[in-house]
C-alpha cells in the first residue's frame, strides 16, 4: 500500500479540492468539548485534540434515525402503506477520526452485516463513509487500544493513516479506497528518512500507553463460572445505571425502535437505548429477565468481554477509547471488570 | 486538621465489628484523577478502601431507597438533607441508618480543572491544604481548590450535615446566607424570547442518556414519566421539544425537593447546566412559601402541605 | 383578506365549581368568545403539571385552569395543594420563555356564570394579543 508526505498546508489544500466529491466530518469544538460534526464552508477540522466526547458512532448509526413514514389520511392514495424513508446515499470522509473508533466499526459490523441478517440502515452508513484517521502520537491516559488488539497507529479499521510530523503529515493507504484516494492526491512517496520518524512516533505512542489490560484468558474462561462469580456484587454497587457508558462507546450498538404519531401523519424512528435502563428488558407480559441492577451491570460486561468474544471469536468488543473510563459519574472502570474476569478462577 | 480518611474508616471498621450495622456505603479512591467511587463495605478486612478528598461529588442518598438492611453511609451536608426527604417520603426507615457526618468544605469540579490546564492532560493529582497539585507529563500546576468548587458548592450554605449519628470532626463554620439565585435572577431579567434562546442553547448538546435523572436521589420512581407508554408524553428522540419536555418536567417533580447537591451536573456526559432548571424552583419555594428541603425531619414536603393564606395574586 | 388569529385555549374545569360555573353561564345565554376548549376534572388538585405541557405540546396557544375558591374545595383540599401547585409551575414554564399570558388560573364557583364570563374574555384577549403558540410544541421529530 502507498505512502505520501506531504507538507500540512498542502493537506488543507487536498481537503478544500476533497470537498468537491465529500461532504466533510471532522472534529469541531461545541460547547466544552470537541465532536465530530459535518465542517461546513471552508471549516477545517481540529486536528490538535485527544478524542471527542461522543463517538463518531453517530455517523453510521444517529442517536435517532427516522426509517419510515406512514399516513392514515383517506385522501392519501398511498395511505395505510408503511414507506421507507430513503436514507441519504452521499459520500462522507471522516478526518481526523482515532484509529480505535474507526477499528470499532469492523467490530460492529460483526453483528449489523453478515451472511445471515444485514441491517441496511446500519449498512448504507459505513458504506457512504470513507475514514481518513489521525493517529494518536498522544494517547490520554485513560486509552488501553494495545490492551485489546488496536493501537494509536492500527490501520485496520481506516482507509487512510496519517501520522502528525510536525510540518507534515505521513499518510498511509490502509485500503484500495485509501489508495485510490491517496494515488490522486498531492505529496511525494514518503523518504526512508520520513518512515522512520513515523515508526519512531508510532512506537513512543504504544509505550505511553500507562494502562495494560489483560484479556488473554477471557475465551477460556467457563461461561456460567464468570456468570455466577461473585465480584458481580462490588462491580454493581455504584453503577447508577444513567446510559453514558453506552451511548459514549464506540462499540455499543442496541436502538429501540418506535413509532410516533402526530395527526394522520406517523413515522417509525429508531433511537440509541441503552441495556443498563431497566426497562430494556421488559417483556410486554411484564416479566423483566435483568429487573435488577446487577444483571444488568454484569450483561454489559459479560457481552462485551465474554460473550461477543465466544461469538465472533474476534476478541473482545471493547477498543480501549477510554470514553466510560473518563465520564463514567461513578468511576466503574472496564479495565478493573475485565482484569477481574480475566483472572477469575472459579472455586 | 483531622486526617477524614482515617476517620471514616475508623469508624467505618467500628461499627461492623460492633455489628451496629450490615454494611457501611461510602466511596473509594478513584481510577482516574478527580473521581471516586462508591462502595459498599461488608467486611471489617475492607474498611481500608474508604476514602475521602474533595471529589467526593457523588450524594450517597441515591443508594439508599428501598434497601432493606442497617447501613451506614458517608453524608456530607446535602446528602444529609436528601437522606431527610427520604425518609420523609418513606424510601428508608431511620432506623435504618447510622449517619456517618462529614462536616464538608466543598467539592471541586474536575470540569472546571480541565477547562484551566487546556491542552494538558492531568495524570496525577494531590491536595495540600487550600492547595491542589496537578501533574501531568511535562507540567505541574498548583491551583487554588477555592477557585474550582463545585458551582453549588461555591453558594453552599449547609456545609454541616443536617442529621446524623456521629460527626467524624467539628461542625465548620457555615457561610451567611449568600445569595444562591444570581444566575436565576439573571435569566428573569430576560424576556420571553431571550429566555427561550437561553434554555435552548443550554440543552442543545442534550444525548437523552438521563445520566442526570439516575445520579438524583430523588428520582427513584420505579417507572419513570419518561418510559410511560399509555400514554406517552414525552417521546424518547433527540427532538427539542421532548428534550425540553423531559427536563422542565423533572425539574417540577423536584420542586420542594432538590437540594441542590450539584449530583446531576456532576454526572451529566456533556456538560449542561442542569441545576438551572431546578434553581428557579429553589428560589421560588423559598420566596413563597419559606421552605428549604431536607432541613427538619418533621416536616412535609412543600407540595404536600398547604396554608390557607399561601400566595395566590396571580389567581383571577 | 386573512382571517383573524382565533387563539386555541385549553381549559380545564374542575367538576364541582368551575364546570358548574361554566355551565350557568351557558344556561343564562351570557356571550363569551369561543377559543376554550374544556376538560372536565374532578377537581383542580388533579391537575398534573403534565397536562400543561400536553396541551403546548400539541399546539395550544394558551392553558386555562380554573377551580372552587379556596374553603369551598368539594373534596376539602385539594385546591390547596393545586394552588401552590399552580404557582411553582407557572414560575417555571415563564421562566423557561413560555410568555407569561399563555397560562392562567382562575377561582370559578358554580355560581359565578358572570365571573366565568369575564374570565373567557379576559384570558381569550390575552392569549390572542401574543399571537399563535411560536415554542414548544411537538410535531414530527425534528431529527435527522
Amino acid at each position: 500500500m502507498i505512502e505520501k508526505i506531504l507538507s500540512k498546508k498542502e493537506f488543507n489544500d487536498w481537503l478544500k479540492e476533497l470537498r468537491k466529491s465529500f461532504e466533510m466530518i471532522g472534529p469541531k469544538t461545541q460547547g466544552e468539548q470537541i465532536d465530530f460534526a459535518p465542517l461546513a464552508g471552508d471549516s477545517a477540522p481540529e486536528l490538535s485534540f485527544q478524542n471527542s466526547r461522543l463517538s463518531p458512532k453517530g455517523f453510521v448509526q444517529p442517536a435517532s434515525e427516522k426509517m419510515f413514514q406512514f399516513t392514515v389520511n383517506p385522501e392519501d392514495p398511498e395511505a395505510h402503506i408503511l414507506k421507507e424513508i430513503l436514507q441519504e446515499t452521499s459520500s462522507r470522509l471522516v478526518v481526523g477520526i482515532r484509529p480505535c473508533d474507526a477499528r470499532a466499526f469492523n467490530l460492529v459490523q460483526l453483528n449489523f452485516v453478515n451472511p445471515d441478517i444485514q441491517d441496511p440502515w446500519w449498512r448504507q452508513g459505513r458504506e457512504r463513509l470513507t475514514l481518513m484517521g489521525l493517529g494518536c502520537s498522544n494517547p490520554c491516559s485513560t486509552c488501553f487500544c494495545t490492551s485489546v488488539g488496536g493501537g494509536p497507529f492500527d490501520g485496520s479499521g481506516l482507509d487512510l493513516l496519517m501520522f502528525d510530523l510536525d510540518q507534515d503529515y505521513l499518510i498511509q493507504a490502509c485500503s484500495e479506497n485509501g489508495e485510490a484516494l491517496l494515488k490522486a492526491g498531492p505529496g511525494k512517496t514518503s523518504t526512508e528518512e520520513d518512515q522512520k520518524k513515523a515508526a519512531q512516533l508510532k512506537t513512543k505512542a504504544e509505550e505511553s500507553i500507562a494502562a495494560q489490560v489483560s484479556t488473554d484468558h477471557l475465551k477460556d474462561q467457563p461461561l456460567l463460572g464468570l456468570f455466577n462469580a461473585p465480584f458481580w456484587d462490588e462491580v454493581q454497587f455504584a453503577c447508577i445505571n444513567c446510559g453514558t457508558c453506552t451511548y459514549l462507546c464506540p462499540t455499543c450498538w442496541c436502538f429501540d425502535i418506535q413509532d410516533e404519531v402526530h395527526g394522520l401523519e406517523g413515522i417509525r424512528m429508531r433511537n440509541w437505548d441503552s441495556c443498563m435502563y431497566p426497562l430494556f428488558t421488559l417483556h410486554g407480559s411484564g416479566h423483566n429477565p435483568r429487573g435488577e441492577k446487577v444483571q444488568r451491570v454484569r450483561q454489559r460486561f459479560m457481552h462485551k468481554l465474554k460473550y461477543y468474544v465466544d461469538k465472533y471469536e474476534n476478541g473482545v468488543a471493547c477498543v480501549g477509547c477510554g470514553r466510560c473510563v473518563q465520564f463514567c459519574p461513578v468511576n466503574i472502570d472496564i479495565r478493573r471488570v475485565c482484569q477481574l474476569m480475566n483472572d477469575y478462577k472459579a472455586n | 486538621m483531622v486526617d477524614y480518611t482515617k476517620e471514616i474508616q475508623e469508624r467505618a471498621k467500628r461499627l461492623l465489628e460492633d455489628k451496629k450495622v450490615d454494611a457501611v456505603i461510602g466511596y473509594r479512591q478513584g481510577t482516574v484523577p478527580m473521581m471516586n467511587e462508591p462502595i459498599l463495605v461488608r467486611e471489617t478486612g475492607k474498611t481500608d478502601q474508604l476514602y475521602w478528598d474533595s471529589f467526593c461529588g457523588v450524594n450517597l442518598a441515591n443508594y439508599l431507597t428501598k434497601r432493606k438492611e442497617r447501613l451506614a453511609v458517608v453524608a456530607k451536608g446535602c446528602d444529609s438533607r436528601n437522606i431527610i426527604i427520604h425518609l420523609q417520603e418513606g424510601q428508608i426507615k431511620r432506623e435504618q441508618l447510622h449517619i456517618i457526618g462529614v462536616p464538608c468544605l466543598g467539592m471541586l469540579d474536575r470540569r472546571k480543572v480541565w477547562a484551566k490546564l487546556g491542552d494538558k492532560e492531568p495524570l496525577l493529582v494531590r491536595e495540600e491544604g487550600d492547595q491542589l497539585l496537578v501533574s501531568g507529563r511535562g507540567f505541574e500546576e498548583r491551583l487554588k481548590k477555592s477557585d474550582f468548587l463545585q458551582d453549588n458548592c461555591a453558594i453552599c450554605i449547609h456545609r454541616n450535615p443536617v442529621l446524623y449519628d456521629e460527626l467524624i470532626t467539628d461542625p465548620v463554620k457555615e457561610p451567611q446566607r449568600t445569595d444562591r439565585y444570581e444566575d436565576v435572577r439573571t435569566v428573569e431579567a430576560m424576556d420571553s424570547g431571550a429566555r427561550w434562546e437561553y434554555f435552548e442553547k443550554l440543552i442543545e448538546p442534550c444525548i437523552r442518556c438521563y445520566a442526570c435523572r439516575n445520579a438524583c436521589p430523588l428520582c427513584y420512581c420505579p417507572t419513570c414519566f419518561v418510559d410511560e407508554s399509555r400514554p406517552q408524553w414525552v417521546g424518547k428522540s433527540l427532538d427539542p421539544t421532548d428534550v425540553r419536555t423531559f427536563h422542565y418536567l423533572r425539574a417540577f417533580h423536584c420542586a420542594g425537593r432538590c437540594t441542590d447537591c450539584g449530583a446531576c451536573e456532576r454526572a451529566c456526559p456533556v456538560g449542561i447546566k442542569v441545576r438551572q432548571f431546578t434553581k428557579k424552583l429553589e428560589k421560588d419555594v423559598w420566596e413563597l412559601y419559606q421552605f428549604e428541603a431536607g432541613m427538619v425531619l418533621e416536616g412535609r414536603p412543600p407540595l404536600d402541605v398547604f396554608l390557607p393564606d399561601d400566595p395566590e395574586q396571580f389567581i383571577k | 383578506m386573512s382571517e383573524p388569529f382565533e387563539p386555541k385555549i385549553i381549559t380545564f374545569l374542575c367538576n364541582w365549581c368551575s364546570y358548574g360555573g361554566a355551565d350557568l353561564a351557558g344556561v343564562s345565554r351570557l356571550q363569551y368568545p369561543p377559543n376554550i376548549r374544556v376538560v372536565r376534572i374532578p377537581c383542580s388538585g388533579r391537575l398534573d403539571p403534565k397536562f400543561i405541557l400536553a396541551s403546548f405540546r400539541r399546539g395550544a396557544d394558551g392553558v386555562w385552569v380554573s377551580g372552587c375558591h379556596p374553603g369551598d374545595c368539594h373534596y376539602i383540599a385539594g385546591n390547596y395543594y393545586a394552588r401552590r401547585k399552580f404557582a411553582l409551575l407557572k414560575g417555571l414554564l415563564e421562566h423557561m420563555g413560555i410568555e407569561s399570558g399563555r397560562l392562567h388560573f382562575s377561582w370559578v364557583s358554580s355560581a359565578e356564570a358572570t365571573k366565568f364570563q369575564q374570565v373567557v374574555t379576559e384570558v381569550t384577549e390575552a392569549v390572542k394579543a401574543l399571537g399563535p403558540a411560536q415554542h414548544f410544541i411537538k410535531k414530527m421529530p425534528e431529527v435527522a
